[in-house]
C-alpha cells in the first residue's frame, strides 16, 4: 500500500498526442516556467485555484450567500472572486448547484491514481499506449511520478514523461529508470528569447537534455522525443526553428526518435477567463498550412533528417 | 500491437455504365422517393398505437395524411412513384371479403406482384423495383381483443407489433431455386392432404401461391427484357437486355448458375420479401456468394471489377438490407473469404447507402479487418458497422440455440442478430419504456412514505415485472393469431421448417427458435434518475420524493436550482463506479426478469440495450429526475445521454462494458466523431481498429461510428436542397440514411448527440 500523495489537476483518457499509442495523461499541477502561450494556465500555480465556468452559471447567487468573507459577488457579468480575500474554504463550490464553481487541483494517492490509469489497460494493449505524466512539470513531484511509473511497469504499462526539463537532474535520475519515453520540450535555444518568453534562463534545460543524451549513449533504454510548440510571434519564427534544428542535429540526432512540433491553438482561451487571467496570446494568429510548409523548408535547409520530423495539432486551413 | 497495412490498393472506380446507374439511384434517394415514414411519435416510443398497428402504409385506406408522415430516412426498398395502387378495388380480399387466413393473404400478395409493373432501366444489369407494399393493399388487424390488451399494456409502458424483423437463409433458394422450393411445397401439400390436416393444407396452398407468384414475376422480367433487346439498336445496351432476359428466364425456377445470376436472384428474393413491408436482415453475404464468385473468376466469366459492379447495383437498389460478413465457420475457423473483400470493395467504390456489418473475432483475417477499418475511416459513415461475433454466438447459446448451429448467427438488423432461416426473431418492434415502471415505483414510494432507497429499488423491480407481464400477455395474444393475420410467407420460403411442417415461421414451431426480444428505452436516464434520487433524497435529505415528482411533472418550472442539483450528480457513461454500478444493477434486473419470462411458444424473452428512435420523441416523454427537461431527448440506447459524457470516449466504452452484455440481445456504442478528433492521429484506421479490438475484448456488442463535420450537418438542416449535402450519409442508429432525408426533429437530435471532437 503506497499512500504518498500527488497534486494533479486533470486526467485525460484516450489521448494520442502525448506519446506513442493511446494513453492516459495525468496533468500535474505546478510549473517552474511561465510561458507566455501556456495552454494550461491552471497548471502553473502550486496552489489550488478557484475555477468558474460561465457557461454553467445560472446566476442563482447561492455562492454569494455562502461566503462569510464576502469574497464572492454575483455581478451582472457573472460571479467575481476577490482572490486576495478568499481563503479557499470551498463554501461557495459546495453550494453551487451547477458546479460552475470548483477548485483546480486535487491531491491523489498513487494507488487511487494508478487504479484510474489501469482502467484503460485493454486499450493500451491493442494500441501500444500507456500512461503519460504531464503538467505543469511532473518532475516537481518526482518521487510521486517515480512511484506511479514503478506501479505501471509492474503491470507492463508503458510510461512517458512529458517534461519542460527545467528541474534539477536528480529528479530525472529518480524517474528515468521507470520511464519508457521522454517527451522533452525545447522551446528555444536562444537564452535571451527564453528569458523574454518564459521568464528564465534555459541553461538548465539544455544541460539536462545533453545529460540525458549521454545516458542513452551509455546504454540507458528509453525513447526520446523532442517537442517544440509552434507559437506564432514566439517560437514559430524561421530563425528559432532553424536554431533548434541545428542544436538537435549537432547534439541529439543519434538519440532521438522524433522531433515533434505541436501547433498553436486557442482552445485554452476560456481557461484564462475562468481564472480571471489575461492571456498574452489572445490575439496571436493561428498556424496555416503555408506556415507549415515554410517551417518544413527551414528544417530541411539545415540538413535535418526529415523522417524524424512530425507536425501535430490543428492547422487553420 | 498489429500494424494496419497501408498497402491495400484503393483505387476502385465505377465504370461508365455503373456511374449512370449510381446517378439514377442517387436521384431517387435525394428526391425522397426512398423515404420510409412513421406517422406517430408514440409509435416510435411504444412500438404500438391503437391506430397504426405498427406499420405506416404510404398509400391506401390505412395510410396517414401526408403532412403527418415523418421520414426516418431513405432506407425504403420501395420506390415511391407518387401513385396509389392502380387496381386497389380489385384486390382479392376487397372483392371476396377479408379473411384472416394464409390463403387469403397469399392471393393478395400474388395480386400485388402481378400488378407491380416491370421496370428495367437503361444501363442496369441487375433489375427489379416495386412501388407498393402489402400493407398498402391489405388490412393488418389483430382483432379487438389484441387491441384491448394493447391499450392496457400501453398504460404500463410497453407495446409491440410483431412484423418481420427476422432473417431468411438464402442458401436454401440459392441451391434449390424457386422451382425446387415449389416442388417441396407440393410434396408437403400432398402429405398433409393425405393426413387430412386442413390447417396445414390451407397454409401450404397459400405458400404455393406465393412461390408461384414470385416465379411468374421473374418470368415477366425475362419476357420484358427479351422484348427490349429485340427493339434495341445500341449493341451494348442490347447485350445488357439479353443478359437480363436470359438470367431471369433461367433463375425464375432454377438455382442460379453464375455470379451475376446469384446477385439477380438475391435482388428478386429480397424485393419480394421486402414488398411485404418489413425490415428483415438477409444473412452472411460472403458465404452466400463466394462459390459463385470463385467459379466465375476461374472460368473467366467475370473480372473482379464486374463482381464489384454487379453487387454495387444490388446495394444501390435494395437499401435497408442488413448483411454480415466475417464471423466463423462451424469448425471455429475464420469464415472470411475473397468475397468478403469484394463486398467491401464494392461499397468502397460507390460510397452510398449501406448497412453492412463486419462480424469481428480475434482470429479474423487481419487484412480484412485492416481494410474494413480503412474503409470506415475514409468514408466515415459506419460502413461496416462492427459487431462482436463471439459474443453474438454466446448470446444465442444462452437463449437456447443448439451449439452445433449457433455458429451461423448473423447480424440481421440495426443491432440484433439471429440464426438465418431458423429463428423467428421478433425484435425491434417491441418496446419497454423504462420510465413508466420508475414513475410507478416513485408514486408507490410516496404513498408508502419510504425512507430507504432499497425499498425504492424493490418497488421498481416489482413494477418492471408488472410491465413485462402485461407485455407477455399482449404478445401471446398477437402470437395466437399472427400466422393468420400477417404470416411471413415470403420469408418462410427460405426457412428451415415451414414447408415440411406446414406451419408459417410466425406460427408455433414453424421454425425452431421463436424468442421475443424487446427494446428497453431509457436505461441510462433511469439509472441517472435513481442515482440522483438516492443521493439527494435518501442520503442528503435535501428533497422529498413528492417534491421530485412534482418538480418533474411541472418540467422543473421555477425549480432551476433543484434541477441543476439533480443534473450535476454523477452520470452513467463516465466510468464512475457508483452510478455505473446502479446502471448495471438495473440492467441485471431487466435481463433476469425477462430471462424468466416465456412466450406461449415456451421460448424466452430477451432484453435489448437499444431503441432506435424512441429517445427523440420528446412530445411523449416527460421530464425525468436526472435533471432532463421534457424537451430534451433521452439517452440513445445504452449510450450516455447527450452532453453527459465528460470523461471522453474511453470512459463511455468502459461504462458500457460494465453491463453484462451477454445477457442482452444487442446494443451498440454509437460514436459520432468530428474530423478534428483525429488531429495528430497518424492513421485513423489504426485508431478505429485498436479501439474496436480492445472494446470487443471487453465484451461489447457493436460500434456504429460516424466521422462527421457537425457544422456541415447543421448547414444541411437549413439548406437541404444544396447539392453539396445530397449524399451525406450517416448511421443514425443501426440503420443508415442520407442526412437530408430525415425529418427535421431527427436531424436536430442527431446533431445534438455526444460529439467527440477531442478525447
Amino acid at each position: 500500500m503506497n499512500s504518498s500523495e500527488g497534486f494533479i489537476f486533470d486526467i485525460y483518457r484516450g489521448t494520442t498526442h502525448d506519446g506513442p499509442g493511446m494513453r492516459t495523461t495525468v496533468f500535474f499541477k505546478g510549473c517552474p516556467l511561465h510561458c507566455a502561450w501556456c495552454h494550461n494556465p491552471e497548471s502553473i500555480s502550486l496552489n489550488q485555484q478557484i475555477w468558474w465556468e460561465q457557461m454553467q452559471c445560472i446566476g442563482c447567487g447561492e455562492c454569494e450567500k455562502a461566503c462569510s468573507l464576502s469574497a464572492v459577488k454575483l455581478t451582472e457579468t457573472g460571479v467575481k472572486f476577490d482572490r486576495d480575500k478568499c481563503v479557499l474554504c470551498g463554501g461557495c463550490a459546495k453550494v453551487c448547484p451547477t458546479k460552475a464553481i470548483s477548485f483546480v487541483g486535487r491531491n491523489v494517492t498513487v494507488d487511487a491514481l494508478f487504479k484510474e490509469v489501469k482502467k484503460y489497460q485493454a486499450y493500451y494493449k491493442t494500441y501500444g499506449g500507456g500512461v503519460t505524466a504531464s503538467g505543469g512539470e511532473p518532475l516537481l513531484q518526482h518521487t510521486f511520478v517515480k512511484n506511479l511509473f514503478e506501479l505501471a511497469h509492474e503491470e507492463g504499462i508503458h510510461t512517458a514523461l512529458d517534461t519542460s526539463g527545467a528541474v534539477s537532474f536528480d529528479a530525472f535520475e529518480e524517474v528515468l529508470p521507470f520511464t519508457d519515453c521522454v517527451l522533452y520540450d525545447i522551446k528555444t535555444v536562444d537564452k535571451n528569447l527564453h528569458k523574454e518568453y518564459i521568464g528564465s534562463d534555459n541553461k538548465l534545460i539544455l544541460d539536462n537534455i545533453l545529460k540525458i543524451a549521454e545516458n542513452i549513449r551509455n546504454g540507458e533504454k528509453y525513447e526520446l522525443w523532442i517537442r517544440t510548440p509552434l507559437i506564432p510571434l514566439f517560437t514559430a519564427s524561421e530563425q528559432n526553428i532553424s536554431e533548434i534544428a541545428v542544436f538537435i542535429k549537432e547534439n541529439l540526432m543519434d538519440v532521438i526518435s522524433r522531433w515533434e512540433m505541436c501547433t498553436f491553438n486557442k482552445a485554452c482561451l476560456n481557461k484564462y477567463e475562468r481564472l480571471d487571467l489575461n492571456w498574452k496570446c489572445k490575439d496571436a494568429p493561428v498556424i496555416r498550412s503555408s506556415d507549415i510548409e515554410n517551417i518544413k523548408k527551414t528544417v530541411e535547409n539545415t540538413g535535418f533528417d526529415m523522417n524524424k520530423l512530425v507536425i501535430s495539432g490543428l492547422i487553420a486551413d | 500491437m498489429s500494424k494496419i497495412r497501408n498497402d491495400y490498393k484503393v483505387d476502385f472506380v465505377p465504370g461508365e455504365r455503373l456511374k449512370k446507374v449510381i446517378d439514377y439511384n442517387q436521384e431517387l434517394a435525394y428526391t425522397g422517393k426512398r423515404n420510409l415514414y412513421t406517422a406517430d411519435t408514440t409509435q416510435l416510443v411504444y412500438h404500438w398505437t391503437d391506430k397504426s398497428n405498427g406499420v405506416v402504409p404510404r398509400t391506401g385506406e390505412w395510410s396517414y395524411p401526408p403532412e403527418m408522415n415523418l421520414s426516418l430516412g431513405d432506407h425504403g426498398c420501395r420506390v415511391d412513384n407518387g401513385q396509389d395502387f392502380p387496381r386497389y378495388d380489385e384486390v382479392p380480399s376487397h372483392v371476396k371479403g377479408y379473411e384472416a387466413t394464409p390463403e387469403s393473404w397469399a392471393e393478395d400478395y400474388s395480386f400485388l406482384l402481378e400488378n407491380t409493373p416491370v421496370s428495367i432501366n437503361p444501363y442496369e444489369s441487375i433489375v427489379g423495383e416495386f412501388h407498393w407494399e402489402m400493407n398498402e393493399v391489405r388490412k393488418y388487424y389483430f382483432g379487438d381483443h389484441v387491441h384491448e390488451l394493447g391499450r392496457e399494456v400501453r398504460k404500463l409502458g410497453a407495446g409491440g407489433t410483431s412484423h418481420g424483423h427476422t432473417c431468411p437463409d438464402f442458401n436454401i433458394g440459392l441451391t434449390q431455386g424457386w422451382g425446387g422450393i415449389l416442388k417441396r411445397i407440393e410434396e408437403s401439400l400432398k402429405l398433409y392432404e393425405r393426413l387430412e390436416q386442413a390447417e396445414k393444407v390451407g397454409y401450404l396452398r397459400g405458400l404455393k401461391i406465393v412461390c408461384q407468384a414470385i416465379i411468374d414475376y421473374i418470368k415477366k422480367y425475362a419476357d420484358a427484357a427479351a422484348k427490349l433487346a429485340e427493339e434495341e439498336k445500341d449493341a451494348e445496351q442490347k447485350a445488357l437486355y439479353e443478359l437480363i432476359a436470359s438470367d431471369c428466364a433461367y433463375i425464375a425456377e432454377n438455382p442460379p448458375a453464375t455470379y451475376h445470376q446469384a446477385i439477380q436472384w438475391l435482388q428478386f428474393a429480397i424485393m419480394t420479401d421486402r414488398i411485404v413491408g418489413h425490415g428483415n436482415g438477409y444473412g452472411r453475404l460472403d458465404l452466400y456468394l463466394n462459390d459463385f464468385y470463385q467459379k466465375d473468376i476461374k472460368e473467366g466469366r467475370i473480372t473482379r471489377q464486374d463482381a464489384r459492379e454487379y453487387l454495387a447495383e444490388m446495394f444501390l437498389k435494395i437499401r435497408g438490407q442488413h448483411f454480415s460478413i466475417g464471423g466463423r465457420l462451424k469448425d471455429g475457423s475464420d469464415a472470411s473469404n475473397e468475397m468478403s473483400f469484394v463486398i467491401l470493395e464494392s461499397y468502397d467504390m460507390i460510397d452510398d447507402y449501406n448497412n453492412l456489418f463486419l462480424m469481428w473475432h480475434k482470429d479474423i483475417d487481419p487484412k480484412l479487418m485492416d481494410y474494413a477499418c480503412d474503409v470506415l475511416a475514409r468514408h466515415g459513415a459506419s460502413v461496416p458497422s462492427m459487431a462482436n461475433y463471439d459474443l453474438l454466438v454466446d448470446c444465442q447459446l444462452r437463449s437456447g440455440v443448439d451449439p452445433d448451429i449457433a455458429w451461423n448467427v448473423a447480424v440481421s438488423g440495426c443491432q440484433w442478430f439471429c440464426l438465418p432461416g431458423r429463428e423467428y426473431c421478433d425484435q425491434d418492434v417491441n418496446a419497454l419504456v423504462l420510465l413508466d415502471p420508475m414513475w410507478r415505483a416513485i408514486d408507490r414510494g410516496i404513498e408508502e412514505n419510504i425512507t430507504d432507497f432499497e425499498r425504492l429499488m424493490e418497488l421498481f423491480t416489482e413494477e418492471f415485472k408488472n410491465t413485462s407481464e402485461a407485455l407477455r400477455v399482449f404478445k401471446d395474444a398477437q402470437y395466437d393469431v399472427l400466422d393468420k393475420v400477417w404470416p411471413e410467407m415470403a420469408t418462410s420460403l427460405n426457412c428451415h421448417g415451414p414447408i415440411e411442417r406446414g406451419v408459417d415461421m410466425t406460427g408455433a414451431r414453424g421454425v425452431d427458435y421463436q424468442y421475443t426480444s424487446t427494446n428497453i428505452l431509457g436505461i441510462p436516464n433511469v439509472a441517472d434518475s435513481l442515482f440522483a434520487i438516492k443521493k439527494l433524497v435518501f442520503e442528503e435529505g435535501a428533497y422529498t420524493l413528492a417534491e421530485v415528482r412534482k418538480a418533474t411533472d411541472e418540467n422543473w418550472k421555477d425549480n432551476e436550482v433543484m434541477r441543476q442539483r439533480f443534473l450535476r450528480q454523477n452520470k452513467f457513461g463516465n466510468d464512475i463506479d457508483d452510478v455505473d454500478e446502479l446502471c448495471v444493477r438495473i440492467c441485471d434486473i431487466i435481463a433476469d426478469i425477462l430471462d424468466a419470462t416465456k412466450n406461449n411458444r415456451g421460448q424466452q424473452y430477451r432484453a435489448s440495450l437499444f431503441q432506435f428512435q424512441g429517445h427523440t420523441c420528446t412530445d411523449v416523454l416527460p421530464a425525468t429526475p436526472d435533471g432532463r427537461l421534457a424537451e430534451e431527448p433521452l439517452a440513445h440506447g445504452c449510450n450516455p445521454t447527450a452532453g453527459r459524457n465528460v470523461n471522453g470516449l474511453l470512459a463511455t466504452a468502459n461504462s458500457v462494458t460494465k453491463i453484462k452484455n451477454y445477457k442482452f440481445q444487442g446494443g451498440s456504442l454509437q460514436v459520432e466523431l468530428q474530423p478534428k478528433f483525429f488531429d495528430g492521429k497518424e492513421n485513423i484506421g489504426q485508431y478505429i481498429k485498436n479501439f474496436t479490438e480492445a472494446f470487443f475484448a471487453r465484451g461489447a456488442f457493436q460500434i456504429n461510428l460516424n466521422i462527421i463535420d457537425l457544422e456541415k450537418l447543421k448547414d444541411a438542416i437549413d439548406d437541404p436542397n444544396n447539392p453539396e449535402y445530397r449524399n451525406i450519409i450517416v448511421k443514425v442508429t443501426g440503420y443508415t440514411t442520407r442526412f437530408i432525408c430525415m425529418a427535421k426533429p431527427f436531424q436536430i437530435e442527431f446533431v445534438g448527440r455526444n460529439n467527440y471532437e477531442s478525447i
